[in-house]
């Protein structure tokens, strides 16, 4: 028995020890090197990078996970003017779907939980570290940017109340107005055919779907500052208008070639969806289909040819390293320990040529081991 | 008899003048220069945060007993449509530039207490002073209206209070000594909204302003105003366009009271021209009394 107690004793700090690993940031698939400018860093000595670190990192929740509604009181003082303001974090939450998610306020924010903005700002105005504003200008620098683009204000009472103010709205009607979604989703389209005025290939055909989730290109690449009034704008029409030939193309720019090729972009029909087998003669569809692209294109947004033969993603294959269960195939011993190029002598492995060791025997007649099921 | 002695006399005391000017001008060599603290505190202030609310005006009045409207009025921002000048009514004011992108520039402007100040040099009663914390005040019982610290600002900073008829004060933002002092913050940047204006050690700023400029290269110019204009400013700056667009005077690295320092010590540097001319006078007069002599002697 006392042995048992002895034997849990000194298991349980390890299953403690594990469940801490669990929740913290440097279990999770991040490179010590995007925060941290040293190789060991410490509780004492951190060494993070000052922001912004080379690679932003950040979680996104889902509104309704968030608050509801926020008062923002963490650094009232009895000489204020105005009362605090009570944010509606859902709503914010909400229409920050097109613009960026949750990392639009949320910056810098590390994986596991989303943490608020007096985490990091100092409620004190006199401090040491003077790098980054304290809270009371980092809630106002967040707020005024936006509010300003799309209102052109920046007053005081476009957020706050006056103290002793008489129409005061109370926190509970606000609470009330948020209790359900107020702004509809963002839903990705899965195509947006666009009528331009060009008189040859008026239409332009834009598979967004698989921009987004097959060339796995981020929301924010394309839509990056985009205010509430890239929607609510009172006049979209004079809006759109008022956009040179350059700003029209911009977004597709980015990655196209827009000023030569119009008629890869301009046709006169809806141009049919990425085929990567007429693209670039490599059928995809047999055993790749379900991959993204930048699976095998490492070389991020930019999508650069790859050689046709396996090796140039899978290396280079050996009787060791390639289980030839997955072909659906397993192997006799006879032929487990040849060479994969005893066989295929083609580089895409297509088909195996019996005729180097057998004379009689062809594939796919005979089978050099089990045929079983594939996975 | 009492020719010679008089001559016996320029003649030592131009020796003994020479002996102590040598000795005592090192002295004051090492004096004009600033003893700064490496701890001195500084202002940063980020052009591209600023919003224009102009509180920091209305802070400033409050607390130095200025008269002032209301906060609520403060928003009016039709008074951007003129340049404003810091005067003895208002220590600091926020001026509006427009701008081709997003937002138009405001620039907060009030004393930028230089490390090396020329006011505290040109000052000829001393009513002037650097303090150790960066401050540089004006002591009204010193100060005997003759405006020169006006004249020596290379930012044209300190008022004079013409309208006062009996007791005129030279008026200029003091970066609240009698807070600071107190271990309190200025009360422009204590009321700072968006934390536009930061307070700290003077390097911490510096240092800060580096960071910023290295990672939002398309935000800033590469250009910390203040950092080494007129030999360091407490007040510094950060902005998305040219200081030269935003009314800021183009100034160089040598302190401001340099100049002006380099004449009054380059005359009396070593004493020279006061002997020089003592010598030359003494030298006429050693010719004159000579042929004075061979005259009466001749006569003789």
């Amino acid at each position: 028995m006392r042995s048992k107690i002895f034997f849990l004793l000194i298991i349980m700090p390890f299953f403690c020890f594990a469940q801490k690993i669990k929740e913290n940031h440097s279990t999770q698939i991040l490179k010590c090197s995007t925060c941290h400018s040293c190789d060991v860093p410490t509780k004492e000595n951190p060494c993070i990078k000052p922001c912004p670190r080379e690679k932003i990192i950040s979680i996104d929740q889902l509104p309704e996970e968030g608050p509801n509604v926020l008062t923002i009181d963490k650094f009232k003082k009895q000489t204020d003017v105005y009362e605090p303001v009570i944010f509606s974090h859902r709503l914010h939450a909400e229409m920050s779907g097109m613009g960026g998610g949750c990392k639009m306020c949320h910056h810098y924010n590390p994986p596991g939980r989303v943490i608020g903005c007096s985490d990091c700002h100092e409620l004190t105005r006199k401090r040491e570290d003077v790098s980054k504003p304290d809270l009371k200008g980092a809630y106002h620098r967040q707020c005024i940017d936006c509010h300003r683009l799309w209102s052109g204000k920046v007053e005081c009472l476009n957020c706050h109340q006056l103290k002793n103010s008489k129409t005061k709205t109370d926190i509970s009607t606000i609470v009330k107005k948020n209790g359900k979604r107020i702004h509809p989703q963002i839903i990705t389209p899965a195509i947006v055919k666009f009528d331009t005025p060009k008189a040859a290939g008026k239409l332009v055909t834009f598979y967004h779907l698989e921009h987004t989730d097959l060339f796995s290109i981020d929301c924010s690449k394309c839509h990056k500052n985009e205010s509430c009034s890239k929607c609510h704008a009172k006049d979209l029409v004079t809006l759109k208008a008022g956009k040179t030939l350059e700003q029209k193309h911009l977004i597709c720019s980015n990655c196209h070639n827009t000023k030569q090729a119009c008629s890869y972009c301009h046709l006169n029909t809806v141009k049919p969806g990425f085929n990567h087998k007429e693209r670039t003669g490599f059928d995809i569809d047999k055993y790749h289909g379900k991959l993204k692209c930048v699976r095998c294109h490492t070389t991020k947004e930019k999508f650069t040819g790859l050689r046709g033969d396996c090796s140039s993603c899978h290396g280079i294959w050996t009787h060791e390293n390639f289980r030839h269960k997955i072909t659906g195939i397993a192997l006799d011993e006879n032929h487990s320990s040849l060479e994969c190029t005893d066989c295929h002598q083609e580089k895409n492995y297509a088909n195996p040529t019996c005729s180097n060791c057998h004379e009689d025997k062809s594939f796919p007649k005979f089978f050099p081991g089990n045929f079983i099921k594939k996975r | 008899m009492a020719a010679q002695t008089r001559r016996d006399f320029f003649k030592t005391s131009a020796l003994l003048g020479t002996a102590i000017s040598g000795i005592s001008n090192k002295q004051i060599k090492a004096q004009s220069k600033n003893i700064l603290s490496e701890n001195r505190m500084g202002v940063l202030v980020d052009t591209t945060a600023c919003i224009g609310c102009r509180k920091c005006e209305w802070a400033c009045k409050t607390a130095h007993n200025l008269p002032t409207l209301p906060v609520e009025e403060y928003d009016d921002r039709t008074v951007f449509k003129k340049m404003r000048r810091p005067d003895d009514k208002a220590l600091t004011v926020v001026n509006e530039y427009q701008n081709s992108t997003k937002f138009p520039i405001n620039v907060k402007v009030q004393c930028m207490h230089c490390d090396q100040p020329a006011c505290v040099s040109a000052c000829i009663v001393g009513a002037f002073t650097k303090k150790e914390n960066s401050s540089v005040i004006w002591d009204t019982n010193k100060c005997i209206g003759c405006r020169y610290c006006m004249v020596a600002c290379p930012f044209q900073i300190p008022a004079f209070e013409y309208e006062e008829a009996l007791k005129p004060d030279i008026k200029k933002c003091d970066f609240c000594f009698d807070l600071t002092k107190k271990g309190k913050i200025p009360a422009c940047v204590e009321i700072c909204p968006v934390e536009a204006i930061t307070y700290g050690r003077r390097e911490d700023l510096i240092k800060a302003a580096r960071e910023k400029i290295k990672n939002y290269p398309t935000r800033y110019v590469n250009h910390i105003y203040g950092e080494y204009e007129v030999g360091g400013t407490s007040w510094m700056y950060i902005s998305s366009k040219d200081f030269l667009q935003l009314a800021f005077p183009k100034l160089g690295r040598d302190p401001a009271p340099g100049v002006s320092e380099a004449i009054q010590h380059g005359i009396f540097a070593y004493f020279v021209p006061p002997i020089a001319l003592y010598a030359l006078l003494g030298g006429v007069m050693w010719l004159n009394k000579n042929r004075k002599k061979t005259e009466s002697e001749t006569e003789i």
